[in-house]
């Protein structure tokens, strides 16, 4: 079952399904939205682990293709991923 | 006459880039902004066997989508101005990540070679190369470098050099998956017939990624393709069950990841390199703030008080020369107006300048280039995130609080036009410190402390307040941190001093000429007298909406070249520094309120204008004096209403 990326733990990884859009914006927007997620490489079907969180719910760090990214919870929450057993 | 090339250099942003653009420049180098754009545009030339080399250092992207401005400016410089070569600076510690960016090149048809750099750091992280096989797969040349320490420098040269004489810079063709590239082919068809200024291949990708930018120029020549390109798009999207774009991006990643797992082997390495230790130590939860305050604090700390010391040396020096210059002229007139004019407006602007600036932006760059900043980003994302802004936003706010100067150049760091005006918007409403001995002079000694704190936390709201207001209302899309944290590692020295002498070099040119000027025509009008006939024209604002006396409204003015002349000026005009004798304490709460809010001073101006044009600097200070008076006349009758004499 596919999970949003930001309830996953420090230390768990996952395959990414897909990228939700936000309901409520633009259709415009959610193509950058999303445009701007993939072309750092969170592609479908990579593996993404969660290296760490910022306190006070704050962004987090994740290990993708080889480099470390911080990534904003909001967009977290609307990356879907598949908890690999 | 010297036969001339252009050479351009793109890649990732912290690649090494910049330090490779100044092994290759030295001093022979300009940096601006890209005409009308608050993007920076570095220069330089270099001469080399018989020819004269202009490089070019494109910004650091990861992409050549519309996301940002910096990608625009890129594409369209390498595909409109078509420079003999592109340079691609590729980090080898990050490769498969820097080869998507790669291939966008290659899609984009441009003759280039590849810089492959920081092999050093690779190795340290257990990546080994094989340089040969890579150049072999991609088709054109990779020079191993380690741009920091010059290893590669000049066999890179060399090899550009060479693959611009014997034409061996034009990659090989790189395919992505058959059903795609069929469709890629077919839409490629049509568009040669259009003949549009790109490449008719990387058009065709670009149209199936929905780039907005080339839909436009290409409906202009024949809609018909667009719906064609659409009809594919849907057919690509119901094989893979995901938006056209992402499945060309994940495209583009897998054939990344496919060279890069073929041309790199990873070695598990024993101990775990410092720059990742220290990684650890510098985002965790226990000690990760405490270590950035420490930090904060003394650059703080640090530049300010080196600035306070040199601002008061230089400033004593100069002075110094009043005497001479007294005997040396006898014109009443003429004095006043070249040494309280001229001089002093030169005096600001060194005072100013050089004592803060060139710390600052030192510093700036140390922060960047070794990788802190993007730590400190990623501690603070949530609290800035709660004026509108985004982690990286915390260092430009922060040094505001001393002098809004640097902070306002600082905004460069942010990532989109938007966010680099916003948070310039934020920090010239912050106090600096000369705005905070005017407060703390004023109404801290004459009033109470307490109401010098209240002003403070007005303030801060008011800076939470307009920050929201202006989030919500600046058209373009509000973003998300989204960054790569790179490794750590040491800052190039020389590129750093460099770097620095170069934007002071820039500041001194736009923001001199703006100081010296209005200070010579404040003096003109005090000079002839006009000061009464000004002050009364201001009364309808200052006396009757403000309630504050007559004369102060001449002391606001005089803010303009320096906040704290505001003070200075008030004991000048009124003729006494016991100002608890003269003025209500609601006129000093007020007076000091407005020169919290009311204008940057004029080197904050020149700095706006230096960043983001004329125009958006002009609209920032009108908004913020109207603003201020406006905010001042409702306190004003708030605190008169409760009674406060």
């Amino acid at each position: 079952m596919a999970v949003p990326l930001s309830s996953l733990k420090e230390g768990e990884s996952g395959i990414i399904t897909s990228i939700k859009t936000n309901p409520a914006g633009r259709r415009g927007r959610s193509w950058g939205f999303i445009k701007r997620l993939v072309d750092m490489g969170l592609t479908p079907g990579t593996k993404i682990t969660v290296v760490k969180s910022a306190p006070f719910r704050g962004p987090i760090e994740v290990s993708v293709r080889g480099s470390r990214l911080a990534l904003g919870r909001g967009m977290a929450r609307r990356i879907f991923v598949e908890i690999n057993k | 006459m010297k036969k001339k090339l252009r050479i351009a250099l793109a890649g990732n942003a912290n690649v090494g880039k910049s330090v490779i653009f100044n092994q290759l420049t030295g001093l022979h180098q300009h940096i601006g902004n890209w005409p009308g754009k608050t993007v920076t545009k570095a220069e330089g030339t270099l001469h080399f066997k018989g020819y004269e080399i202009d490089v070019i250092d494109l910004p650091g992207i990861y992409s050549l989508s519309t996301f940002s401005l910096e990608e625009i400016i890129s594409r369209e410089y390498i595909a409109f101005e078509k420079p003999d070569l592109v340079i691609n600076v590729v980090d080898a510690s990050v490769l498969e990540r820097n080869l998507f960016f790669t291939l966008q090149l290659i899609e984009l048809g441009t003759p280039m070679i590849i810089a492959l750099n920081q092999i050093d750091i690779a190795q340290k992280k257990g990546i080994k190369i094989d340089y040969k096989k890579l150049s072999k797969i991609l088709g054109v040349p990779v020079i191993p470098t380690i741009a920091i320490r010059g290893y590669g420098i000049y066999d890179l040269l060399a090899a550009a050099v060479k693959a611009i004489e014997e034409k061996t810079a034009y990659p090989s063709k790189i395919r992505y998956g058959k059903e795609i590239e069929g469709k890629i082919e077919k839409i490629a068809i049509m568009i040669r017939e259009i003949g549009l200024p790109y490449p008719a291949r990387w058009t065709a990708i670009k149209l199936l990624e929905g780039d907005k930018k080339i839909q436009e120029e290409v409906r202009k020549a024949n809609p018909e393709i667009l719906s064609f390109v659409q009809e594919m798009a849907r057919e690509i999207e119901e094989i893979h069950g995901h938006p056209c774009s992402t499945v060309i991006t994940s495209e583009r990643y897998d054939v990344a990841g496919r060279i890069a797992r073929e041309v790199q082997k990873i070695q598990p390495i024993s101990r775990i390199p410092l720059s990742q230790r220290l990684h650890e130590l510098t985002t965790s939860r226990v000690l990760g703030y405490p270590i950035m305050l420490c930090v904060v604090f003394s650059i703080f700390y640090g530049i300010f008080t080196f600035g306070d010391y040199t601002s008061t040396c230089i400033g004593d020096f100069l002075y110094s020369f009043e005497p001479l210059f007294d005997q040396a002229i006898s014109n009443y007139v003429v004095k006043e107006l070249i040494w309280n004019g001229v001089v002093e407006g030169i005096i600001a602007g060194v005072t100013i300048a050089l004592p803060y600036i060139v710390p600052f932006y030192l510093i700036l760059y140390v922060l960047e280039d070794s990788g802190y900043l993007s730590r400190i980003a990623f501690l603070m994302d949530v609290a800035m995130h709660k004026i509108g802004l985004h982690g990286k936003a915390f260092i430009p706010v922060m040094l505001a609080y001393g002098c809004n100067v640097p902070a306002c150049l600082g905004c460069k760091i942010m990532e989109t036009e938007r966010e680099r005006l916003l948070a310039a918007f934020v920090v010239t409403l912050i106090p600096c410190a000369a705005t905070t001995v005017v407060v703390l002079g004023l109404v801290g000694k004459f009033v109470g402390i307490k109401w010098a704190l209240t002003l403070y936390i007005i303030d801060l709201a008011i800076i939470f307040l307009l920050g929201r207001i202006a989030f919500k209302s600046l058209p373009g899309e509000p973003t998300e941190l989204l960054m790569e944290m790179h490794e750590y590692r040491i800052p190039h020295l020389r590129t750093v001093l460099s770097q620095t002498w170069f934007r002071l070099e820039e500041f001194i040119k736009i923001a001199f000429p703006l100081i010296i000027l209005s200070s010579v025509i404040i003096k003109a009008i005090e000079l002839s007298g006009l000061f009464g006939l000004l002050s009364a024209l201001m009364s309808p604002v200052t006396v009757e909406w403000l309630g504050l006396r007559r004369e102060m409204g001449i002391a606001l003015i005089f803010g303009i070249l320096r906040k704290e002349l505001t003070l200075i000026m008030l004991a000048t005009i009124l003729g006494t520094t016991n100002f608890g004798a003269v003025l209500t304490s609601l006129q000093m709460i007020i007076f000091s309120l407005i020169t919290m809010l009311y204008i940057p001073c004029i080197a904050t101006i020149a700095a706006c204008v230096k960043e983001f044009g004329w125009k958006k600097a002009i609209f920032i200070t009108v908004f913020e004096v109207l603003f201020a008076i406006f905010i001042g006349g409702i306190v004003f009758r708030i605190l008169g209403y409760f009674g406060l004499p």
